[in-house]
């Protein structure tokens, strides 16, 4: 264990300095016997501190809290004036709110900048609060991708190349097209019409505080609505049965009035009954989903009998979906040690190829192992070169597009989405709703209705 | 009997079994599922156990020691339960029995405080705890189960309709001291409705996640609730769910013991002690 351990000391410097360094017995910065507390939401960060532990001689206590209340935790335990964890972690979603709340320690006051190269743009921006400070780094990347079958590609297109299939989604007139295309060669181009959600925001919901539904908003709307209305999905809800069969092949064509459930003759959330009531449907294959780098794992535990069949290419714009952040309390009384935690799970070298292959695929943001790793082939996808994919992607995300408001107006324009394609409302009765909503919700925000 | 009373008890038997088979079948289903995969159960709603068991109990013993935390649980639940049951009836019974000045008062600051949500003082609480070093110790947890409001408003309504005031006034007569009254003839009295209640604030504390999750903070001090949520934290959604079910379904064990215990003691205690006539 020695060789780790001298990795992990040396982790500033270069793997080859590391590699050089076996045999020295000095013990990693003298942190030998101090201790190091984790609150995270995420197992991930069980192994990451074992191999701390062990690289630096410290004692590390990984608390692991369910996501759903772990802001809360945070919270309570950080404005009480809690000294305990000096790691804290957060989602995308929670960053914001950790930042105005002053729970990040600034990471600049240890050098972090002098690390900006190293990481992925959009996620080193991600962890930097409105005032530019960098407060925390994530050790993945999660650049949203259209993962699509390969023999239906070649079978309707004549292709399976990513290049070429990326132009059949490169923007919402062009999917429609796509989408109809395939509806005449049989096949369903999405199993539901909320595929291209990660891919929607394009542009920013709030610029200068004020709203701003811009027209690729509009663009989006109508192709939910298009796919909904012409037949063009299979009808299933994410992350439903059906959802999930259709990665695996055959699944039969729901109607749009099943996936509203007022048509409750089909159970879609149990695969039994819903074989029996699905029997004499007419069934498709679907062609593409729209996920973020991690849905590879996803894809691999449910593809089934397709594994190999599959490619991954470029969406209709860039997007991301998720990622642990990793950052340090900023009331913890062992800040220095905590940053070298922070640097082993985000900047060492090693680190990153261990959970390359340790996650089976994850994308880590780390550029220089992503680079090292760009040839690595995956056999789900027929031994396409992901991370390489993963990157690109992940370069073409503008982070500056991201507000704290996106999570509220982005599920406000959802449901106007939802309730206009099942004619619920009108178009212009829903996105007045809309603006009411974002009223109700954002008085700060400025609202010029159009 | 007639074939009307046949017909009768049998549509009552009817009722009865669907009544106890809608109540069985979720439990069942919690057992049924603790034996599947968690992708077999996305999938699909069965009765029939899968083959799952030992890998799901892996799972969960790979993530935390369960008996570890159902110790912790029992060393919370318990001394709780019994200090809510102690402490409420004796209040309950000093506001039933006694007249003094501001009872009344006093009764109904306790009915205002049944209505305050505990979640509100969830941060000033924490700074309680940190200023007393009480963070990370179950004293939190356990003490202030001393006042429950809810069990005090029940029992007092029970105080007053099971206990006539004559038995404790005899008692008085024959010597005895107000606490050894209290002891030997009041609490006898009210066993059923301190039974009922124990069940209650038992499953309570035995159940309780929010105030547990906030307080510890240590894994090896984690209650079984805490413990299990943890499962959910994992990278895949769905992988754990089997787990899930299994950790559930051995942490009702305690709750169905301590059921069947407490609901033989009500049906005991029913026929026993009071005066007759």
């Amino acid at each position: 264990m020695k060789t780790r351990k001298m990795m992990a000391m040396l982790l500033a410097g270069t793997m080859a300095v590391s590699m050089a360094s076996v045999g020295i017995t000095a013990s990693a910065e003298g942190y030998e016997g101090e201790s190091l507390v984790i609150w995270t939401l995420a197992n991930d960060l069980i192994d990451f501190g074992d191999r701390f532990a062990e690289a630096y001689g410290v004692e590390v206590e990984t608390v692991v809290i369910e996501p759903a209340n772990y802001p809360t935790k945070i919270q309570t335990a950080l404005l009480a004036g809690e000294s305990e964890p000096d790691i804290i972690v957060a989602e995308p979603q929670m960053l914001g709110s950790f930042y105005d709340a002053g729970f990040f320690a600034d990471l600049d006051q240890f050098g972090a900048q002098d690390y900006a190269d190293q990481i992925v743009d959009y996620v080193w921006q991600a962890g930097q609060s409105s005032d530019g400070v960098q407060r925390a780094i994530s050790y993945q990347i999660t650049p949203a991708g259209i993962y699509y079958r390969r023999d239906i590609a070649q079978e309707v297109f004549g292709t399976e190349d990513p290049d070429e299939i990326a132009e059949l989604f490169a923007d919402y007139d062009t999917i429609l097209e796509t989408a109809q295309t395939l509806k005449d060669a049989g096949y369903r181009i999405f199993a539901s019409d909320a595929e291209m959600n990660y891919f929607s925001g394009d542009e920013a919901w709030v610029v200068d505080d004020a709203l701003n539904v811009a027209q690729s908003r509009y663009d989006y709307m109508d192709l939910c609505i298009a796919l909904y209305q012409n037949d063009l999905t299979a009808y299933a809800n994410q992350w439903s049965t059906p959802w999930y069969q259709a990665m695996a092949g055959e699944v039969p064509i729901l109607t749009a009035d099943i996936q509203n459930y007022s048509d409750d003759s089909v159970n879609v959330w149990d695969s039994e009954s819903f074989a029996e009531a699905t029997a004499d449907y007419e069934t498709t294959e679907v062609f593409a989903f729209g996920l973020p780098s991690w849905g590879v794992l996803t894809m691999r535990d449910n593809v089934g009998e397709t594994s190999g069949l599959w490619g991954v290419c470029a969406g209709p714009s860039y997007g991301f979906g998720g990622g642990t952040f990793i950052g340090i309390s900023s009331q913890s009384k062992k800040q220095e040690l905590a940053w070298e935690f922070v640097k082993f799970c985000t900047l060492n070298e090693e680190t990153a190829e261990w959970w390359i292959e340790y996650s089976e695929g994850d994308a880590v943001s780390l550029i220089s192992v992503l680079e090292a790793h760009a040839d690595d082939e995956n056999e789900v996808y027929g031994g396409q070169h992901l991370n390489e994919l993963w990157l690109e992607l992940a370069e073409g995300i503008d982070y500056s597009l991201v507000t704290s408001y996106d999570t509220a107006i982005g599920d406000a324009w959802g449901s106007a989405i939802s309730s206009i394609k099942t004619g619920e409302m009108s178009k212009e009765d829903a996105i007045s709703n809309f603006y009411d909503t974002i009223e109700a919700t954002y008085p700060e925000l400025t609202i010029t209705r159009e | 009997m007639s074939t009307w009373d046949n017909i009768k008890k049998g549509i009552l038997y009817f009722l009865l079994i669907l009544l106890a088979v809608t109540c069985l079948i979720p439990f069942l289903l919690m057992m049924v599922n603790a034996t599947r995969s968690g992708s077999e159960i996305v999938s699909s709603f069965t009765l029939i156990p899968s083959t799952h068991l030992k890998e799901n109990w892996e799972t969960v013993f790979s993530y935390f020691n369960l008996f570890k935390g159902m110790f912790n649980s029992v060393l919370v639940a318990v001394p709780a339960t019994l200090l809510c049951a102690y402490f409420s009836s004796l209040t309950a019974y000093a506001l039933a029995m006694y007249k003094f000045k501001g009872s009344k008062v006093l009764f109904y600051t306790i009915l205002v405080f049944m209505m305050i949500p505990g979640q509100l003082s969830l941060i000033g609480f924490y700074n309680l705890c940190t200023s007393l070093h009480l963070v990370n110790s179950y004293i939190p947890l356990i003490i202030p189960a001393i006042a429950s409001p809810g069990t005090v408003f029940f029992l007092r309504q029970y105080v007053l309709s099971t206990l006539p005031p004559e038995l404790i006034e005899a008692a008085r007569i024959d010597g005895a001291s107000e606490v050894y009254s209290f002891h030997r003839i009041v609490i006898p009295i009210m066993s059923p409705g301190i039974a009922t209640m124990s069940i209650g604030c038992f499953i309570g504390n035995w159940n309780s996640y929010l105030l547990p999750m906030i307080i510890l903070n240590k894994n090896e001090k984690f209650t079984l609730p805490v413990m299990m949520a943890t499962l959910k934290a994992s990278t895949d959604i769905n992988a754990n769910q089997g787990a899930i079910y299994l950790a559930v379904a051995i942490s009702v064990i305690p709750i169905i013991i301590v059921f069947c215990f407490c609901s033989k003691y009500i049906i005991g205690s029913i026929s026993a002690g009071s005066v007759k006539g």
